[in-house]
């Protein structure tokens, strides 16, 4: 009876012992330096809208190799798996070095020299606009660059381009919030910042999966609690924050204004309101008070799902707090009436006297690093930089002034992200640059954006790894990360922060500023981009902002070194910045009020049928980060969530990892099940960071809200139902001739979910 | 008496594994983590749990009195090192001797290794890698007086009940204030509750 | 518990090896295990001595009643009894703590098995080969380590392996004629072969020792680099344990070199001063030997044990009846045997959770993490 299947070595150790595959994959022990010569560069995470701190560690060589804690006080020195995993990014193998070019989609993108792929650039650009006009050809910035550069991009669009079709990805992230503090505050920013969470009474917390997407902010959250306030979250799902909150609401998607309108209906009838707030300083009170009499609780239950006791918990715990915050993120935003749900929360802390005051306000989480600082300066099809109108001919004489150009030479207005995709569809525009976005795997309706861009005649991208949509283009050019130029971001508090250059960029690799004053130059305006870097940009965005309520004309370079970030507005040399707004109770809009709004709820786009029963949503998860072009590549992320999922109640009778075909009326895609009880019995959740064919947003729908044209990411029909096998996740693109970094890739093909949404424990696995 | 040392409080863990990936920034182990994240409610809650070594202080270090080559160090300060690399022997005793079942092992390498409190950093009088980053406190590294300072009201226990026998140790978890008795270190009887042989994550479906 | 930390070994500098040392080992608290008459150290102490005895007996009768036996080379022949008694000395103290004894035990019953010996006579010898001749699994922990220790170890062995014999008089070179270049070299007096002592052979004889000075030096440049750079290095060491051993080989290999330069080019300039100095280094190394890391040249062996241990067992039978699976999740754990036997060893140590040894570490964790949830708090409170 010998046994000649054991090995020599007959070692045996239990799993998630043996191994430390969790430990990243990442060449992080190749990168190890010598770390007796190191620098720590003090910067910020690339990533989310907190905009950590951090230091990058720089060898002896000048190279990125790790990350050391921060302690600047936006943080405090913590960082989520994402900010620290960051790093990797900088010298990963996956890195563009070379412009790609082709001359038509059949041929395979090829390295060439920058000389070649700008000059095809500005030749394509002349002739569709020669051909087929000045707007046949648009422009798509992103919210993850540097202020400095969004500013370029809009100016780019309107001066070099001298188009109309601008806008950026930060239309499928802000824009809801932005429509909706403009509307009643006059002002598009949070109201107050991060460390008034921890004086607050009763935080309320809806549609942000708070742990997961903005983790780091988790501290102000639990620090309120330790001082005594009562936590209210609503989210369809029990997420980390929801788990062990004082009151978690657990509606349906799409029903947010209603359950608002409910709540602050109790308020009302209660006599919770703060009379003496609304006379002083609103508009539009009495309207909104006679609006929400239409949603009594018993009615909003319905419409909801959820108890109407639970509305009635909410209502009192918000209306007698002392101090009471709500902080909303893209879990109300990201539908067709996304504004209005983002009105019901300002009218429900206006109503109770909560702004202005520490621990009583208003705030509104930005999902990208600059979502906040990128909305402002121009990049939006609507905006000139200072969140000025380019409609207003007074905005418009001012910019052309400070351009150097005629005001008839400034095009008009411009349309959203998504609606710019169906002019792509419909061959009104004909060609595009891209920069630092990705629409195959950020858009909705997967099927309806692949065709749009298909259609496009010529595409350029600006990338350092080569996206889903980049492998797409025609032009792709490499650029920089974070870590390797200089330059500002805003934060979810408008806090403006200094991103520093840690290391000089590869070979071959050029800044995004570079790129765009180069193609301006040989569009023939060199002159109006005669930057040599960030500095000199920013300089000319604090004139251009200088008088706006985005007055960033106070803030420099040398003042944000020294301060560690400056609130904006900011309007002189010697001015602290303004870290919380309304403190006097006036608003930004020139009679100071706040113009309250009324909202009515109406169901979501997508309607619900014996087809389509049951509600799809979508959202993020703590390892990854919006289309995972960034970090799907980066080892120890990959290891922590290899993959998509679908996530569904026990009730709907499926095992843990067994295959569920996900259907919608746009498409379908197989996921493992993640069966848990931490979701409504009605919804399934998808994560979005993964592309086709495994791409949550080939199941989202195109429809967008009629204020802020965001896509009603959130809530659509769906139905499920058993199928064979998952569809695998496929290896990020690369360029022809490389491989995607196989030790990151290796347990891309785990065909289960992660134990939880927040990953695979670390003991699972081998 | 606990100094400065690390506090857990699986109550205000988000799961996010920030504290995974800064295990493995730690310099005296780049590349590789030792602290270990589990789900603990799986299919229920999205609940979770960070371990990291409890430095036991009675018995002293049950790993190291079961290693048979005597690799696993414990120094003055209580911190129970990681193995030596000169002496161990791979064996595994220290694996599943460990009531809290912290070390992980290299088979190829016979190698132990595990949380060792980030010496490099601890002992330079920096926080631990994890404690630092954990972005909700859960992994809290100070004396308990900076703990109830920034958290009235609870309070700590190093104590572990493990069936008959109690293990007290060098890092504490956090526990109501009227909660004075040991901590749970796993209740043996709990299999038929929670224990779902398949087809969890990693077991054959 | 000290609530300061204690200084750390920062690279190069003197810290434990002066003043008492920081570190503890973790088995103290195993009293006598059950049967044990004599305390370890008692014991110890004897059998050490005996095996010092053997070695001076050994010596006497392997130069020919010291005939052969080298006068100038007495205090290296009384370094090594020494050596004989450390040596011993701690391996019967390491062997009788529970955890080694056990495993000890099993080892050599592995070993000596007839099983074992059946079914896989060759198990034992390609173990050995692997793991302490070509140590593979240095090389999964780095293949710069791996070829550093390589050289150290190949080159302590050829050195050892020419000085030794030479030492105690075993090894004698007698000339074959009157005058020219024929020596022969004998073994206790036996002739082995001769050679001529302008060959090949007869040059690698009398180079021997610099080349193996040379892989030493070579190996040991690297690790001290390694010690002064390498974080995961330098954390926690300290001088006595991690520096003085590559000093003491460099030194060794450094000394022996120059000896020869100085026969070779000096015409023996400096030579009685080296040969003082080099034969200081070796006899200091030699009774250091079993007390610090150079120890692990006595433990290493049983690693091999462990193995045949494990091997032996897994062998039995398949997988599902010869390794211990999870009680929770079903997953393998390691060797019923070892299992069995680790719940032995921590029973010897009266550690009353013996237990949860049949558990993973991950179910251990989760039923933790499980009754936290259910009975100290669910959540924030």
């Amino acid at each position: 009876m010998t046994a000649e299947h054991v090995p020599l070595d007959p070692s045996v150790a239990p799993l998630g012992t043996r191994n430390f595959r969790d430990a990243g994959g990442l060449p992080a022990a190749a990168w190890r330096a010598d770390q007796t010569e190191q620098t720590l560069v003090p910067t910020h995470c690339c990533f989310c809208g907190i905009q950590c701190g951090m230091y990058l560690r720089v060898d002896g060589r000048g190279k990125v190799f790790g990350v050391e804690p921060r302690n600047h006080d936006i943080n405090r020195m913590r960082l989520c798996p994402k900010g620290i995993n960051a790093y990797q990014q900088v010298n990963h193998p996956d890195r563009l070095t070379a412009p790609l070019m082709r001359r038509d989609r059949n041929q395979p993108l090829r390295e060439v020299s920058w000389d070649e792929a700008l000059e095809f650039t500005v030749g394509q650009i002349g002739r569709i606009q020669r051909e087929h006009g000045r707007d046949a050809f648009g422009m798509l910035g992103g919210a993850s660059l540097f202020s400095e550069k969004t500013y370029l991009v809009g100016k780019f669009a309107r001066v070099a381009l001298r188009t109309r079709h601008v806008d950026y990805n930060g239309r499928l992230c802000m824009v809801s919030a932005a429509g909706a503090n403009k509307l009643a505050f006059g002002i598009d920013r949070a109201a107050n910042p991060f460390a008034d969470i921890l004086q607050t009474d009763c935080l309320l917390i809806a549609g942000s999966n708070v742990g997961e997407c903005f983790p780091v902010l988790t501290q102000y959250v639990w620090g309120a609690r330790d001082r005594g306030a009562t936590l209210i979250v609503v989210d369809p799902r029990e997420t980390a924050v929801a788990r062990t909150a004082d009151i978690h609401v657990a509606l349906k998607s799409g029903t947010d204004s209603a359950f608002f309108n409910a709540v602050l209906q109790v308020i009302v009838d209660e006599g919770l309101t703060d009379e003496a707030f609304l006379a002083a300083n609103t508009t539009g009170w009495p309207e909104v008070k006679a609006a929400v009499k239409a949603y009594p609780p018993s009615r909003a239950a319905g419409i909801c799902g959820v108890p109407a006791e639970q509305i009635v918990d909410v209502a009192r715990a918000f209306g007698r707090a002392r101090r009471a915050m709500g902080w909303h993120a893209r879990g109300i935003e990201h539908h067709t009436q996304g504004v209005e749900n983002c009105l019901t929360v300002i009218n429900l802390c206006t109503a109770t006297g909560n702004l202005g005051r520490p621990g009583a306000g208003y705030g509104t989480l930005t999902g990208q690093g600059n979502g906040q600082g990128g909305r402002e300066h121009g990049q939006k099809s609507d905006l000139l930089p200072g969140g000025r109108s380019i409609n207003d001919p007074a905005h418009r004489r001012q910019i052309a002034a400070i351009w150097g150009i005629e005001e008839a030479e400034l095009p008009p207005a411009g349309t959203s992200m998504m609606e710019m995709v169906w002019q792509m569809q419909r061959q009104e525009i004909r060609g595009l640059i891209g920069v630092c976005n990705n629409p195959f795997v950020s858009l909705p309706n997967y099927a309806v954006v692949k065709d749009g861009y298909d259609k496009l005649e010529f595409h350029a991208q600006f990338d350092f790894f080569l996206s889903e949509t980049a492998a797409n283009a025609h032009v792709v050019f490499p650029v920089t990360t974070w870590a390797e130029d200089e330059g500002v971001m805003a934060n979810a508090e408008a806090r403006v922060v200094k991103h520093n250059k840690a290391q000089e960029p590869p070979e071959g690799v050029r800044t995004d500023t570079w790129v765009m004053c180069e193609l301006a130059r040989r569009l023939g305006v060199g002159s109006k981009f005669a930057f040599e870097g960030s500095r000199e940009v920013f300089d000319e965005l604090r004139r251009a902002s200088a008088g706006t309520v985005i007055d960033y004309y106070g803030i420099t370079y040398e003042r944000l070194e020294q301060t560690g970030g400056l609130v904006w507005p900011c309007p002189g040399l010697e001015h602290p910045g303004t870290p919380r707004l309304f403190e006097d109770g006036r608003s930004y809009h020139p009679d100071g009020k706040i113009h309250l709004q009324a909202v009515e709820w109406h169901p979501p786009a997508d309607p619900y049928d014996d087809e389509f029963p049951m509600t799809l949503t979508t959202g993020r998860t703590v390892a990854h980060f919006l289309s995972g072009n960034q970090t799907r590549r980066l080892g120890a992320l990959v290891e922590q969530t290899p993959r998509p999922w679908v996530e569904v109640h026990p009730s709907q009778g499926f095992r843990n990892g067994e295959p569920v075909r996900v259907v919608t009326r746009r498409g379908s895609e197989v996921l493992p099940a993640l069966v848990t009880e931490a979701i409504r019995p009605d919804h399934v959740f998808v994560p979005y960071h993964w592309p086709y064919p495994v791409a949550a947003n080939e199941l989202t729908i195109d429809a967008l809200d009629p204020r802020s044209k965001i896509p009603e990411y959130k809530v659509c029909a769906v139905r499920i139902e058993r199928a064979r096998s998952v569809d695998e996740v496929p290896a990020p693109p690369t360029p022809p001739g490389h491989e995607a970094y196989p030790e990151a890739q290796a347990s891309r093909t785990d065909p289960l979910p992660p134990t939880s949404p927040q990953g695979r424990g670390t003991g699972e696995r081998g | 008496m606990l100094g400065r040392t690390i506090f857990i409080d699986p109550g205000r863990c988000i799961g996010c594994q920030a504290c995974v990936s800064a295990c493995r920034e730690c310099d005296s182990h780049r590349g590789k983590s030792m602290i270990h994240l589990d789900y603990t409610d799986e299919g229920r809650t999205t609940a979770s749990l960070p371990t990291v070594c409890m430095h036991c202080e009675d018995p002293v270090a049950p790993c190291a009195e079961v290693c048979p080559a005597d690799a696993i160090l414990i120094t003055a300060d209580g911190v129970v090192h990681e193995a030596d690399p000169t002496r161990c022997i791979g064996c595994g005793n220290c694996v599943n001797a460990c009531p809290f079942g912290v070390p992980k092992i290299d088979l190829a390498a016979k190698l132990q290794m595990k949380c060792n409190l980030c010496y490099d950093r601890t002992s330079y009088g920096l926080a631990p890698m994890c404690a630092t980053v954990c972005p909700t406190g859960a992994l809290f590294y100070g004396t308990v007086e900076e703990l109830q300072a920034e958290r009235p009201g609870v309070d700590v226990s190093t104590a572990f009940t493990f069936g008959a026998t109690t293990v007290s140790t060098g890092v504490a978890m956090v526990v109501p204030p009227e909660r004075r008795a040991p901590v749970p270190g796993g209740l043996l009887n709990l299999i038929e509750v929670n224990g779902r042989p398949t087809p969890g994550n990693g077991a054959p479906a | 518990m000290a609530v300061t930390p204690p200084p750390p070994g920062a690279a190069g500098g003197p810290s434990a090896a002066d003043g008492p040392p920081p570190y503890r080992r973790g088995a103290v608290r195993a009293g006598p295990a059950p049967g044990e008459t004599h305390s370890p150290t008692g014991r110890a102490s004897l059998v050490a001595a005996a095996a010092s005895m053997l070695l001076v007996l050994a010596i006497l009768l392997g130069s020919r009643g010291l005939r052969d036996f080298d006068s100038a080379l007495v205090p290296y022949a009384v370094a090594s009894v020494f050596l004989t008694f450390g040596v011993v000395y701690r391996y019967t103290v390491w062997v009788s703590a529970p955890a080694a004894r056990r495993l000890f035990v099993e080892g050599w019953r592995a070993a000596l098995s007839w099983e074992n010996l059946r079914n896989s006579p060759t198990a034992l010898p390609r173990m050995a080969a692997t793991y302490l001749g070509f140590q593979k699994f240095l090389g999964a922990r780095s293949h710069a380590r791996w070829a550093a220790h390589q050289l150290i170890f190949w080159g302590c062995l050829l050195a050892a392996a020419i000085t030794f014999p030479l030492t105690w008089g075993w090894f004698t070179f007698t000339s074959s004629g009157a005058s020219g270049p024929g020596y022969e070299m004998r073994l206790w007096g036996l002739k082995l072969f001769g050679f001529d002592s302008g060959s090949f052979l007869g040059w690698a004889l009398y180079h021997g020792l610099d080349l193996a000075a040379v892989m030493v030096i070579g190996g040991v440049g690297y690790f001290l680099w390694r010690r002064v750079r390498d974080r995961a290095a330098t954390t926690g060491q300290r001088f006595g344990y991690d520096f003085l051993p590559l000093l003491a080989l460099l030194t060794i290999s450094v000394t022996g070199l120059l000896l020869t330069f100085s026969e070779m080019f000096l015409h023996g300039g400096g030579y009685e001063f080296l040969a003082v100095l080099h034969m200081v280094s070796v006899v200091l190394t030699l009774v250091y030997l079993p007390f610090g890391k150079f120890f692990h040249i006595v433990q290493r062996p049983a690693a091999v044990g462990m193995q045949l241990f494990k091997y032996t067992a897994r062998r039995r039978g398949s997988d599902a009846e010869e390794l211990r699976a999870c009680r929770r999740c079903g997953q393998p754990i390691d060797t019923v045997a070892a299992v069995d036997n680790l719940r032995a060893t921590m029973r010897d140590l009266r550690l009353g959770f013996d237990e949860w040894a049949e558990y993973c570490p991950r179910c251990k964790r989760v039923l933790r993490g499980s009754a936290y949830l259910s009975s100290v708090k669910r959540g924030f409170k």
